[in-house]
């Protein structure tokens, strides 16, 4: 295992940020942790950056330990946190070049790998550009690159699309997929769930400090199968429609939305097609009636639920 | 020790510093404050302007403006060393890199301490004239110098405690000339007041002003800049006759190692993790 938290808590006094988390992310894995604002996955980021001790439990990384090796640690991951800054009247080259001699690189090394690095992240055009005139998007593939500087095995990426538009969000996406073929081992938080689907191979779902779920994604929302949302698409007849959702007692959750109606279905494959004949027979026109797709956003609802009252 | 003095903070600040627009009007009006002053006072005193050789205020009042300035210059240019990477957000970046937080503390001491040294070098001819007007020793100068040195020294050092241990830039500056205000005027108080307490307790004790002689008060006289400064220039304050030691080589090697012990506080402070081999020990593991 590359990353490994065991039996990890984390208390500022009476508040405890993490509670017993343990998971263990193997080489080569994209690791995905979702969860609301203040649920714990940047403390346990920070922990495993070496930049927090932890209360209890131990955390590893390459098989060092976080609090007892610090340095070796530091060495074989990349750390970029959610909210940084930049320094002003550096240019982009300097600021990777500082960072390459903050990892002891050697200077005559340097100027290729900087070339490097800032090609991967699509800003050799930018090279001599003063990093604080960069846009918020180029400023967080430069922060990227920056963590890659020393060649790390891990990344660790603390909401790294946040605040970027959709454009600069799908670059850093295509950027990361890059990475993973490069063997990289990554773990990442996002509140952008579709996002983290396309990325990750594994999430782990985190909430008040536990981890309520954690493995690769089709297991996890298989585990959930039973929960499944479907669809429904009319033509006409949405009063009615809803009308007999409502009164149906195998659904739940029933959300209307412009153009179809999402609900949980908790009854058999019989009580679902005896549904639709009786939509049918009350003169609804439908034009889809099944399961949704299933995305991480209904796999993280139907996990949370009921978390924390 | 090579590889310390080429490391990427060092090269980063210089660059930062040097780069901005800031740094020369800062010199600037510096160097302009240094030398209007002495020159406006011979300007405005032309019968004592005449006499060269003879003007000794004139030594006095630059070696003070000069005292003035390095107590306001040096805390001011580290106070925000490590609480501005804080604020900016780049600390926790930094502190992933393989620079342990003694170099962090170092070289940001040194870029600080640079720039504070071109100050005090830049400012170095303006005494070619006091040197004209005034009679003053060789070694004065040298002694001069070296409070001078010391001072910026402990009071960039001071700044960057505060620094470190205060996260905001602002409460940080203030904290640092408030300690600073203790060393510098705090001590002096404390000297006169203990002196004067003890004089009118026990006069008979002290009948002729021995009370000063007293070597507690003579060391806290040794560690306060205004006697040192004044003993420097050779003047005499309040009724000290002589110390039993050289002030200013007290003067440095008290402050010297509070600087010590202040960098490796702020190396202390700024590890992430600090370690407590007792709690370490103590600690059941849990693995596996």
């Amino acid at each position: 295992m590359v990353i490994e938290m065991v039996h990890i808590s984390k208390r500022y006094g009476q508040l405890h940020a993490l509670t017993d988390l343990n998971f263990s992310v193997k080489q080569g894995t994209v690791y995905g942790f979702i969860g609301p604002n203040g649920a714990g996955k940047s403390t346990a980021m920070l922990i495993l950056s070496t930049l927090l001790e932890q209360s209890e439990g131990e955390a590893f990384v390459c098989g060092e330990n976080v609090r007892k090796n610090p340095k070796a640690v530091r060495q074989s991951l990349g750390y970029m946190p959610d909210f940084f800054g930049v320094y002003d009247n550096l240019t982009a080259v300097e600021y990777l070049e500082f960072y390459a001699g903050a990892f002891k690189i050697p200077a005559r090394k340097r100027p290729a790998l900087v070339a490097d690095l800032l090609e991967l992240v699509n800003l050799s055009h930018k090279a001599d550009a003063y990093v604080d005139s960069l846009s918020r998007g180029m400023q967080q593939r430069l922060s990227l690159a920056r963590s890659l500087v020393h060649d790390p095995s891990v990344l660790i990426l603390d909401e790294p699309a946040s605040g970027l538009d959709p454009r600069a969000r799908i670059e850093l996406r295509e950027i990361i997929k890059q990475l993973r073929g490069m063997g990289k081992t990554i773990l990442i938080s996002s509140h952008i769930l579709p996002e983290l689907a396309e990325l990750c191979d594994e999430i782990g779902v985190i909430e008040q400090g536990r981890m309520i779920a954690s493995g690769p994604v089709r297991d996890i929302s298989q585990r959930n199968r039973s929960r499944k949302q479907m669809i429904l698409r009319t033509l006409s007849e949405e009063e009615l429609a809803a009308r007999i959702l409502d009164e149906c007692p195998f659904v739940s959750q029933l959300n209307e939305y412009v153009e179809e109606f999402r609900f949980r279905f908790d009854g058999t494959e019989q009580q679902k097609a005896g549904l639709l004949h009786e939509l049918i027979a009350a003169g609804v026109d439908v034009v889809f009636y099944g399961d949704a797709k299933e995305n991480l956003e209904d796999v993280f609802l139907a996990i949370t639920e009921g978390v924390g009252g | 020790m090579e590889s310390f003095f080429f490391n990427p903070i060092l090269v980063k600040e210089m660059r930062e510093r040097f780069r901005s627009k800031k740094t020369m009007f800062i010199l600037g009006l510096y160097l302009l404050i240094m030398g209007g002053i002495p020159l406006g006072f011979l300007l405005m005193d032309p019968v004592r302007a005449s006499a060269l050789g003879e003007n000794r205020s004139l030594f006095l009042l630059s070696a003070s403006i000069h005292y003035a300035m390095v107590c306001f210059v040096a805390p001011a240019l580290t106070a925000g060393a490590i609480s501005g990477e804080r604020e900016r957000q780049t600390l926790q970046i930094l502190l992933t890199t393989q620079l342990s937080p003694s170099t962090i503390v170092l070289s940001k001491l040194i870029t600080s301490l640079a720039f504070s040294a071109l100050l005090l070098v830049a400012s170095m001819p303006l005494y070619s004239i006091v040197i004209l007007y005034g009679s003053v020793s060789p070694e004065q100068m040298v002694q001069l110098v070296v409070f001078l040195g010391v001072n910026m020294l402990f009071l960039g050092t001071l700044g960057l405690f505060c620094s470190t241990w205060i996260k905001r830039t602002s409460v940080s500056t203030i904290t640092s000339y408030g300690i600073a205000f203790c060393f510098i005027v705090g001590t002096g108080l404390l000297f006169y007041f203990i002196g004067q307490s003890l004089q009118q307790a026990y006069p008979e004790q002290f009948p002729n002003n021995e009370v000063w002689n007293l070597p507690g008060l003579q060391m806290l006289a040794g560690i306060n800049p205004v006697v040192v400064l004044f003993g420097i220039l050779g003047e005499s304050l309040a009724d000290i006759d002589q110390l039993a030691f050289s002030p200013w080589l007290f003067f440095s090697c008290f402050y010297l190692v509070l600087t010590v012990v202040l960098i490796c506080l702020s190396a202390y402070l700024l590890k992430p993790i600090r370690r407590k081999w007792w709690s370490w020990k103590k600690r059941p593991n849990r693995v596996n």
